[in-house]
């Protein structure tokens, strides 16, 4: 997919100026809005996937964000990082889902683990090492509190520190920290 | 912190790696780094531990997305109905129409004109909730007017405006998507007042709020002034029904001189019961 959003995410997103008339400035929200949902609808979806939700109910989840994001910013009110301000309404949204629907759905890897025992590799042998590696992370990843995890995965998502710390309410540190606390752990195991 | 000397935390190598350090903090990690094997190391292992995870989420939580073609569509289709209807933007849009209700207005006049009655085509109208409406929609209530000359209008009573017909009151409340609107809280107002030539016709007419500051009274004011300018010779009577359909509140500020309505001009006048 071309992105087609013409300025970095980080970079401020403003919101309707008074001055532009009514029909112009809804037409350039809509392509401004269109773009970031170009840009960032797959690693949202990714996100929302680690909660749990299904892509049908990740989707269903991302309208709402981005309606918010439409609403906000119709509203005259601007946002200094877009990136950072859809992952947290997106992780709102999520726990709110999953608390709704009463159910600990945090992918669970065991099933993973399952459904690819059920399916024939093209090369076992060639994958094994590959799949070994993958069990050990995953007990590591597993294991972690929420909160540490959340940051693996926001990060894999290509969040900064700041961005990660506005998304889960922490700070600069506490995020360092946690993701060199997770990932110190994810070496170790590869080292028994 | 001085690194040379002694080893770097896995806190300052994991933010070496991630590039977070700030510039002085990694150019004395990279010096320290350069001469520290064991801290290289270390810092190979948070990025193997990085490259680990990344696999794993790459087979594990990225599943095959479907083409984001349908939610984009969907998304954009609840975006225009959303700046269709919403109140804010709606608001917004009075502060910025005048160029909008300048071209209906002009269009109306030229061909008020021209054929002494009226004028906009009728087209889909968009359903409005209810608000509180200090100027009408220029979709639906562009202005109208009939040809009349300065001195017609001068030699016609100066008295309030005709009342408008319940039946046509009930079609303007429809045509703005409040039907059952309390017909105390609304005066069904002509946007160019006939006193000023503007026409008995459902677009020159509005339900103009009454609780608003900007209420029919003060624009009633604005209508006896810009009257008496046209019969006195100091303004041109198109001149005055453009600037009451283009914008009634700048043209009251433009003519009394004031930000606000006068005090005065919010009550209803004494001699007449509008």
């Amino acid at each position: 997919m071309t992105p087609r959003f013409p300025v970095s995410l980080a970079t401020p997103l403003l919101p309707i100026a008074a001055s532009t008339r009514r029909g112009d400035a809804h037409a350039r929200l809509h392509e401004d809005v269109t773009a970031v949902f170009d840009q960032l609808r797959d690693p949202l979806l990714r996100y929302l996937w680690t909660f749990g939700l299904e892509v049908s109910d990740g989707e269903e989840v991302l309208q709402e964000v981005f309606l918010a994001l439409y609403r906000h910013l119709d509203a005259g009110k601007p946002v200094e990082n877009v990136r950072g301000w859809l992952f947290r309404v997106a992780h709102n949204l999520a726990l709110r889902h999953r608390q709704r629907t009463r159910r600990d759905s945090e992918v669970q890897l065991e099933a993973s683990d399952a459904e690819r025992a059920a399916d024939p590799a093209p090369n076992p042998e060639a994958c094994f090492a590959n799949d070994q590696a993958q069990k050990r992370v995953r007990a590591v990843v597993d294991a972690l509190p929420e909160q540490d995890r959340r940051c693996l995965f926001l990060r894999a998502e290509g969040l900064r520190y700041r961005e990660i710390g506005e998304v889960l309410g922490m700070s600069l540190g506490a995020v360092s920290m946690s993701l060199t606390r997770s990932l110190a752990r994810v070496a170790r195991s590869a080292e028994r | 912190m001085n690194y040379p000397d002694s080893h770097l935390s896995d806190q300052q190598l994991l933010l070496d790696v991630e590039g977070e350090l700030s510039a002085h903090e990694g150019k004395m990690a990279r010096a320290h780094l350069s001469a520290c094997w064991t801290c290289r190391a270390r810092r190979q292992e948070f990025e193997g531990a990085i490259t680990d995870f990344v696999r794993l989420h790459q087979s594990e939580f990225a599943p095959d997305l479907p083409s984001p073609s349908g939610p984009r569509a969907l998304l954009r289709a609840r975006m225009a109905q959303l700046s269709e209807a919403s109140p804010r933007g709606l608001a917004r849009f009075w502060l910025s129409r005048s160029l909008a209700v300048a071209m209906a207005a002009c269009a109306v006049l030229a061909l008020g004109v021209a054929t002494s009655g009226l004028i906009v085509k009728r087209t889909g109208r968009p359903r409005l909730q209810a608000a509180l409406y200090y100027m009408p929609d220029s979709r639906l209530t562009p202005g109208a007017t009939v040809l009349l000359h300065r001195s017609a209008v001068c030699s016609q009573s100066a008295e309030g405006n005709r009342s408008v017909p319940v039946s046509l009151q009930r079609q303007v409340f429809q045509e703005y998507g409040i039907p059952s609107a309390d017909p105390q809280a609304y005066e069904v107002d002509y946007l160019v007042t006939p006193a000023l030539g503007g026409a008995d016709d459902i677009h020159n007419l509005w339900p103009h709020s009454q609780s608003t500051t900007w209420n029919a009274h003060v624009k009633d004011a604005l209508e006896d002034r810009l009257r008496e300018m046209v019969c006195e010779g100091s303004l041109d009577l198109g001149e005055a029904q453009q600037e009451i359909a283009t914008n009634w509140i700048s043209a009251y500020k433009k003519y009394f001189q004031v930000d606000q309505p006068l005090p005065e001009h919010r009550r209803p006048r004494a001699d007449s019961a509008r």
